[in-house]
């Protein structure tokens, strides 16, 4: 379980480029529960997941896992219940050390690195086994530089290694915006295919309204800073894209017309 | 060049594999330049050599040197981590204070151990000749260096640094704490930069305010001959490829200084190391632009 309470953050506090990224965001996330998060841009989608996953330290406000208070944990510290998935393909693996290296440093995520040796054959097979689960012939290059696999198959490894070791939370992270329609597909198959599995916690932030509303049980959207509606459950089933563009207009309140192409365009 | 000649170039040539290897650890590993080791190689010899006067068992001596020279590289980790000063600039900075520093431990300019006992006291009942004696003790010392340093980045907590110096997000994402891995990969380094000047002091009989000048060169040039030599995805074969680039970097220097025809002095070295390193920096880029331009030839 998730639960935000009260969370600002605000950036270069005090300068005249003073941003206030999160305005007292409440958020509980009960276990097993895939959310999607949406927002136009500069909305704080990326900054609520970050602040969660400890990167960026809230100004104010609280985060608890569960019941244990992280407020004041840093992002080392939560890496044993969270995993994560970046948009840039490049962001979550090493791209000089091989896919086995990078596979062995996400086995030992949250543990503390020991002087036994980072690879043996019982976890390469392990790896062999969850890189045929991909269907990229990726299983039989191990020891091939991750620099070398084009952008869709990073991120496929990405996502197998957050789910190498338990955890309870998953953060996706725009994970399939870099990617081209069909490796997107993809990706998306098996972060289903993981989350179901695992029964993670999973907050999802993307782009697109079509993918907030295809996945997951819950859309939060955010506007500056806020949390401006929440959807679950029956009335969420029944909403297409053209809903939650009106629902927005509505939770403006203002009229104010939503202008953000990606959003539009976005399906 | 004479026998003589030949194995005092090996001698210093494997001294300087360590040398390499600590550079490799902090350029290559974890993307740290450090010009530190120019002060922390004087820093293990000074100590060392004035330990030894003093009556140190010559061990106890060396281990010391080490010691105090990888704290040197704490040093400069902290003023980069902890007051962000840039990683380049600080060691800078902890070269020059060590200058002072080293100056202070010896009490003066240069310290002789000519007729001090040391680390190879033990073996000279052997009845090898000293000058094979040093040879094959450096090379012993710089092998097993090598293979320490390979396992060691082959562990677990090894590869967590490999990926601080490739990818400080993901590695944070994993778990790993960052500053931890900076501070104990600058304390390798710099450590084994120390134990080298140590065996300098000691195989050469003295210790110099000036001995360090020039060691980052060096161990550059070391690291990149290696580098040419093989292409390899093999920590093993990499970290001794260091100390093969250093034997062959000093073998090429010794050769230019010995070729008469060429007219250099002894003195000329540092321009000629400056010349080396950046052929072998140059040389890559070239080779790849000759490459694609007679590529681009074949295609008219």
């Amino acid at each position: 379980m998730i639960r935000c309470e009260n969370l600002h953050v605000t950036f270069n506090h005090g300068l005249p480029t003073e941003k206030l990224a999160l305005r007292g965001v409440d958020l509980t996330i009960p276990s097993g529960e895939f959310v999607t998060v949406i927002g136009s841009n500069g909305a704080g989608k990326s900054t609520l997941l970050n602040t969660i996953a400890g990167d960026i330290e809230s100004t104010r406000g609280k985060i608890w896992f569960s019941d244990r208070d992280v407020t004041s944990i840093p992002a080392t510290g939560r890496t044993k219940d969270i995993a994560r998935v970046f948009q840039d393909p490049l962001a979550g693996t090493c791209g000089n050390l091989t896919v086995e290296e990078n596979m062995s440093l996400a086995y030992g995520r949250g543990k503390r690195g020991t002087l036994s040796f980072a690879l043996n054959d019982n976890l390469r097979a392990i790896f062999k086994e969850q890189l045929s689960r991909l269907n990229l012939g990726l299983e039989d290059r191990l020891g091939a530089e991750m620099g070398l696999l084009s952008g869709g198959q990073r991120q496929s490894v990405s996502l197998l290694m957050s789910a190498l070791q338990p955890s309870s939370i998953l953060l996706l992270d725009e994970h399939t915006a870099a990617l081209d329609p069909k490796t997107a597909a993809l990706i998306m198959d098996i972060s289903s295919q993981i989350i179901k599995e695992k029964q993670l916690t999973v907050m999802m932030v993307t782009h697109s309204m079509r993918q907030a509303l295809d996945h997951g049980s819950r859309t939060i959207m955010l506007h500056e800073g806020k949390i401006i509606f929440d959807l679950a459950g029956d009335k969420r089933a029944g909403y297409e894209v053209k809903d939650l563009l009106q629902l927005f207009a509505q939770a403006r309140n203002d009229g104010e017309e939503l202008d953000d192409d990606k959003l539009l365009l976005g399906e | 060049m004479s026998l003589f000649a030949f194995l005092g170039t090996l001698e210093i040539g494997f001294i300087y594999g360590l040398v390499a290897m600590g550079v490799y650890l902090t350029f290559r590993i974890l993307d740290f330049p450090d010009l530190t080791v120019d002060g922390s190689f004087t820093l293990g010899a000074a100590l060392t050599a004035t330990l030894i006067v003093l009556g140190f068992n010559p061990y106890l001596a060396t281990l010391l040197g080490t010691l105090a020279a990888a704290s040197a590289g704490i040093v400069t980790a902290w003023l980069n981590l902890r007051f962000n000063i840039l990683h380049l600039l600080a060691s800078i900075l902890t070269m020059t204070a060590l200058y002072t520093i080293n100056l202070r431990i010896m009490g003066k300019p240069n310290v002789a151990l000519i007729m001090e006992p040391t680390m190879l006291t033990p073996f000279e009942a052997l009845g090898i000749p000293s000058m094979y004696m040093k040879v094959i003790f450096v090379a012993l010392c710089a092998v097993i260096g090598g293979l320490l340093v390979a396992w060691f980045l082959n562990t677990q907590y090894g590869l967590a640094m490999r990926a601080v110096g490739s990818n400080k997000r993901m590695a944070q994402a994993n778990g790993i704490v960052v500053n931890e891995k900076v501070y104990v990969g600058l304390a390798l380094s710099n450590g084994l930069v120390g134990l080298a000047g140590a065996l300098f002091a000691q195989t050469n009989g003295f210790a110099d305010s000036t001995m360090g000048i020039g060691t980052i060169v060096v161990g550059l040039a070391a690291v990149i001959i290696g580098e040419s030599l093989f292409s390899t995805r093999s920590i093993l074969v990499i970290v001794m490829s260091c100390i093969i680039g250093s034997v062959l970097y000093r073998i090429a220097v010794s050769m230019a200084l010995n070729a008469d025809f060429l007219g250099f002095q002894a003195s000329d070295l540092n321009f000629l190391t400056a010349v080396l390193v950046t052929l072998a920096l140059v040389f890559p880029k070239l080779r790849r632009e000759w490459k694609a331009k007679k590529a681009k030839g074949e295609r008219l």
